[in-house]
C-alpha cells in the first residue's frame, strides 16, 4: 500500500471519494478533441465544471451548457475528481492548483512524461510526482484515462453505458484495454462497477486500486490488465489477500524483465521470469488470462456460473459432429466427460430419439429437443443431468447455427428456449455454460447470446472458449477451497 | 554456534558462501532434517567425527578452490570403520593435491552416509520482483535437462507446499514407480515449509540449495547443502 497517505484505511476512504464524486472538474478540454471529457461527463449525476483559459475554447464549452472558470481555485464547490487534459508544460501548475484546492484526486490524461523516454519527459514526471507526494495528492496516471463509474455516469469514453450499477471492477495500465473491456464487455454481458486506467502509476499503483476494489461492496469480481509492477512483492500480497474475498482475473501483457541473479546458483539459473510470474499468480489464487476475449469470458463465467469445484461435465450438443468436438474441447481444457448413472440412462431411454442421436454423454440431442426448440424434452434432459451424481457441471450447444434463419422467421421459438434455459439456471446448483457459435446468420446468433446473458446465463462463442472459461472458474473455486 | 555466529564468522573471513559444514549446521539449528557434517583437519579427527556421525561414513574435501569434488578424487563413500576413514582422509588429501596442486584444503567433511532414496532438490533464490522464491524439483536430469521444477513465493502456506510437490511433471516418480514405495510427501512438504520459515527469519540468506534431498517412504533428509549470504 502506498504509504504517503497515512493509514491504509485513510487512503481507501479518499479513493472512495474520487471513485464516487459529487463534483467533477475537467481542466483543459478542447474542441480539437471534440470536447471528449465534457461529453464523457454528460451522463454524470453530479456537478460538472470546466477550467479553460483559452477564449476560443471557452465559447464552445459554454455552448455545451457547462460553467467554465479560468482557474481551478475559483471553482465554488469542493472538488472530488479532476480530469486534466492540459499540455504537459502546464501540468505542474494544475497539480499545484489541485493541492491548493484539496481535490479528492486528479487523473492526468496529459501524456509526454517518462513513457517518451526523453530527458524532458522524465524530469517533468519527477517534478509532478514529487509535488503530489509531498502534498499527499492522489494522482492517477499520468498518461491515463482515469476513472469510470457506470452507476454515476463518470466516464472516459462517450460510448460507455451509464446510469445503472455494475459488479465488475477493472484496473489497467493501458487506457485502450480499460475502455475496450468496458465496451466489448458491456456488449457481452459484463457490467462494470468501477474501472480505472492508471498509466504511468507514479503515485497510486495497481495494489492501491486492487485494495480499493477489494473493499468496494459494489464490486464482486475484479479483473485487470498489467504489464509489470514496481513492487512485485506488494502486488502479490494484495492479490493473495483479495482473491480470498472475491474472484480476481489477471491479464498479463508483455514479458517481465528477468532480474539480476547470482550466476552460480543452481536455482537462479532455472528461475526464468515468466515461470515465476505464473507461479506467483497461481499461489495468489487468481485466474490468469492472455487476451481481452479470455478476460471477458473468464469474468462472465465467474459472474454468471454457480460456483463449483467438480470437473465432470454433462454435455449437450445438437448434432453428431458437434457432440464429438464439444467433448474434445472440454477434455482438452482438463475437464472430464464421464458416463452417466444407470438411473439417468433408464430415464433417457424412455424418450430419447436415438435415430440420428445418442445419449451416452455427450448427448447428441438435436433430434430429441428439436434443435433446442422443443422445450419439454430440453427441460427433461437438463433435469436428468442436474440429478445425475456423475455430473458436476453442464455445457450446452444452444441451437445449431445453420438453422438460425428459422429463428428469425419464428421468434417465439427463441423466447421459449431462453425461458427454458433461464428457469433451469435459476433452479440448478451446477455451473451451466451455453455455447452459441457464430454462424452465417450472425445477427440471430448474436441475439441469442445477448438474450441469454441478459438472463444471467454464461454464454460463449466457441466450445473452447466455454471450456476454458469454466475451467478457470473451477480452478478459482478449488484454490479457495484448498486454502486450509 | 548460532546462525548469526556462523554467518558472522563467514563474513569476517570475507566469504558470502557458507561451507557445507556451516550450511548444514545452521539448517540443523532451524530444525531442518540434514545429514550433519563435521569438519576434520586430520585423519584422527576424521575417525572421531565418523564415530560421532555414524557408519557407514562419507568423506568430502572442503576447499574453496574445488568446484567439483568428485572430479579431483575428493569424495569417498561407504567407509565402515575408523581405520577406513583414516585411510580415506589421507587418500583424499593426496588425490586433491595431485589433481589440483594449488587448491587450498581446509579439511574434510565427515558425515554418515544416507541410504539410497529418491533425489529431489529444494532451493531458494531471490527474484528482483517477488523477493525470495523457492524451487522444488526431482534431482538430476529432471531439473538440469527437463527444467521440471515448481516455484513458490516465500512465505509458503501448507497448500503451496502441497501443490508444489504435485505440480512437477515427474510427480509419478514420488508416488512410486516400478514397485518402489511412495515417497513420504508429508515429510517433503514439511521440509519445504521449514525452509520457507528459515528464509523468512533470515533475510540475509541470498541463496540456498539442498541438493540432493533424499526422500524415503518414511522421512526425507538433505544430504548436501549450500547457503549464500549477503
Amino acid at each position: 500500500m502506498t504509504q504517503l497517505f497515512g493509514a491504509p484505511a485513510d487512503l481507501q476512504k479518499r479513493l472512495d471519494r474520487a471513485f464516487n464524486p459529487r463534483t467533477v472538474v475537467v481542466v483543459g478540454d478542447k474542441r480539437a478533441m471534440g470536447y471528449l471529457w465534457l461529453n464523457c461527463m454528460k451522463t454524470f449525476d453530479g456537478k460538472v465544471y470546466s477550467v479553460q483559459v483559452d477564449p476560443n475554447e471557452i465559447s464552445g464549452i459554454e455552448a455545451m451548457g457547462v460553467l467554465n472558470y479560468k482557474s481551478l481555485r475559483k471553482v465554488p464547490d469542493d472538488v472530488d475528481y479532476v480530469v486534466c487534459a492540459v499540455p504537459r508544460p502546464i501540468a505542474p501548475r494544475i497539480i499545484a492548483d489541485c493541492v491548493e484546492k484539496k481535490v479528492g484526486a486528479v487523473a492526468l490524461f496529459t501524456s509526454g512524461f517518462a513513457e517518451t523516454e526523453t530527458e524532458d519527459g522524465i524530469a517533468l514526471q519527477e517534478q509532478i510526482t514529487q509535488m503530489a507526494r509531498e502534498a499527499g495528492l492522489l494522482l492517477i496516471g499520468p498518461n491515463c484515462m482515469g476513472i469510470y463509474n457506470r452507476r454515476l455516469g463518470v466516464r472516459h469514453s462517450t460510448d460507455q453505458p451509464a446510469g445503472d450499477p455494475g459488479n465488475v471492477g477493472f484496473i489497467s495500465q493501458s487506457g485502450t484495454h480499460c475502455i475496450n473491456f468496458s465496451l466489448v464487455g458491456a456488449l457481452r454481458g459484463v457490467k462494470c462497477s468501477k474501472t480505472v486506467s492508471f498509466g504511468n502509476a507514479v503515485v497510486l499503483d495497481a495494489p492501491d486500486y486492487i485494495e480499493y476494489l477489494a473493499n468496494d461492496p459494489e464490486t464482486e469480481v475484479i479483473a485487470m490488465y498489467v504489464e509489470g509492477t514496481k513492487d512485485g512483492r506488494l502486488f502479490f500480497d494484495v492479490l493473495r489477500r483479495t482473491a480470498r474475498r472475491k474472484p480476481v482475473v489477471v491479464w498479463k501483457g508483455g514479458v517481465t524483465a528477468a532480474g539480476s541473479r547470482a550466476v552460480y546458483s543452481h536455482t537462479a539459473s532455472l528461475a526464468t521470469a515468466p515461470a515465476i510470474w505464473d507461479a506467483a499468480m497461481r499461489q495468489a489464487g487468481v485466474v490468469q488470462t492472455e487476451s481481452l476475449d479470455e478476460t471477458i469470458d473468464a469474468v462472465n463465467a465467474l459472474t454468471y456460473c454457480k460456483p463449483g469445484t467438480g470437473a465432470r461435465m454433462g454435455l449437450i450438443a445438437m448434432t453428431g459432429g458437434q457432440s464429438v468436438v464439444i467433448t474434445d474441447a472440454f477434455e482438452r481444457a482438463g475437464l472430464e466427460v464421464p458416463l452417466l448413472t444407470s438411473a439417468s440412462y433408464e430415464k433417457l431411454s424412455s424418450f430419447f430419439n436415438i435415430i440420428g442421436g445418442s445419449y451416452r454423454n455427450p448427448l447428441d440431442a438435436g433430434g430429441t429437443i428439436g434443435m433446442g426448440f422443443a422445450p419439454g424434452n430440453l427441460q427433461k434432459l437438463l433435469e436428468i443431468l442436474e440429478e445425475d451424481g456423475n455430473v458436476d457441471a453442464i455445457a450446452m450447444e444452444v441451437g445449431a447455427s445453420f438453422i438460425a434463419r428459422r429463428l428469425r422467421e419464428n421468434p417465439a421459438l427463441l423466447d421459449q428456449l431462453v425461458e427454458t434455459l433461464a428457469s433451469h439456471k435459476n433452479r440448478s446448483a451446477k455451473p451451466f455454460v451455453a455455447i452459441a457459435h457464430p454462424g452465417h446468420v450472425e445477427d440471430v446468433m448474436a441475439d441469442i447470446r445477448a438474450r441469454l446473458i441478459a438472463r444471467g446465463i454464461a454464454v460463449f462463442g466457441s466450445f473452447q472458449a466455454g471450456a476454458q472459461a469454466l475451467r478457470r472458474t473451477i480452478d478459482y473455486w478449488r484454490a479457495r477451497r484448498d486454502l486450509n | 554456534m548460532s546462525v548469526a555466529e556462523v554467518i558472522e564468522n563467514a563474513r569476517s573471513e570475507g566469504r558470502t558462501l557458507l561451507t557445507e559444514v556451516e550450511s548444514k549446521q545452521v539448517l540443523h539449528e532451524a530444525g531442518i532434517a540434514v545429514a550433519l557434517a563435521f569438519l576434520a583437519h586430520d585423519a584422527n579427527e576424521a575417525a572421531k567425527a565418523a564415530d560421532k556421525a555414524g557408519f557407514p561414513a562419507v568423506l568430502k574435501v572442503v576447499s574453496p578452490d574445488v568446484a567439483h569434488k568428485s572430479d579431483v578424487g575428493g569424495v569417498r563413500l561407504g567407509l565402515d570403520s575408523k581405520d577406513d576413514v583414516e585411510r580415506a582422509f589421507d587418500d583424499i588429501v593426496a588425490a586433491v593435491k595431485a589433481a589440483q596442486p594449488d587448491a587450498r584444503i581446509e579439511g574434510v567433511a565427515v558425515q554418515k552416509m544416507a541410504p539410497a532414496g529418491t533425489e529431489v532438490i529444494v532451493g531458494m533464490s531471490k527474484d528482483s520482483q517477488f523477493g525470495p522464491v523457492m524451487m522444488f524439483g526431482l534431482g538430476g536430469v529432471f531439473v538440469e535437462v527437463l527444467k521440471d521444477v515448481a516455484f513458490r513465493i516465500v512465505p509458503l502456506e501448507p497448500k503451496d507446499a502441497r501443490e508444489m510437490v504435485r505440480e512437477i511433471k515427474g510427480f509419478a516418480v514420488l508416488e512410486g514407480v516400478r514397485g518402489q514405495k511412495p515417497a513420504d510427501l508429508a515429510a517433503l512438504e514439511n521440509l519445504i515449509l521449514q525452509v520457507s520459515e528459515f528464509i523468512e527469519a533470515h533475510p540475509e540468506v541470498e541463496e540456498l540449495d539442498l541438493n540432493p534431498v533424499l526422500a524415503y517412504p518414511d522421512g526425507a533428509i538433505a544430504v548436501d547443502a549450500r547457503i549464500v549470504v549477503s
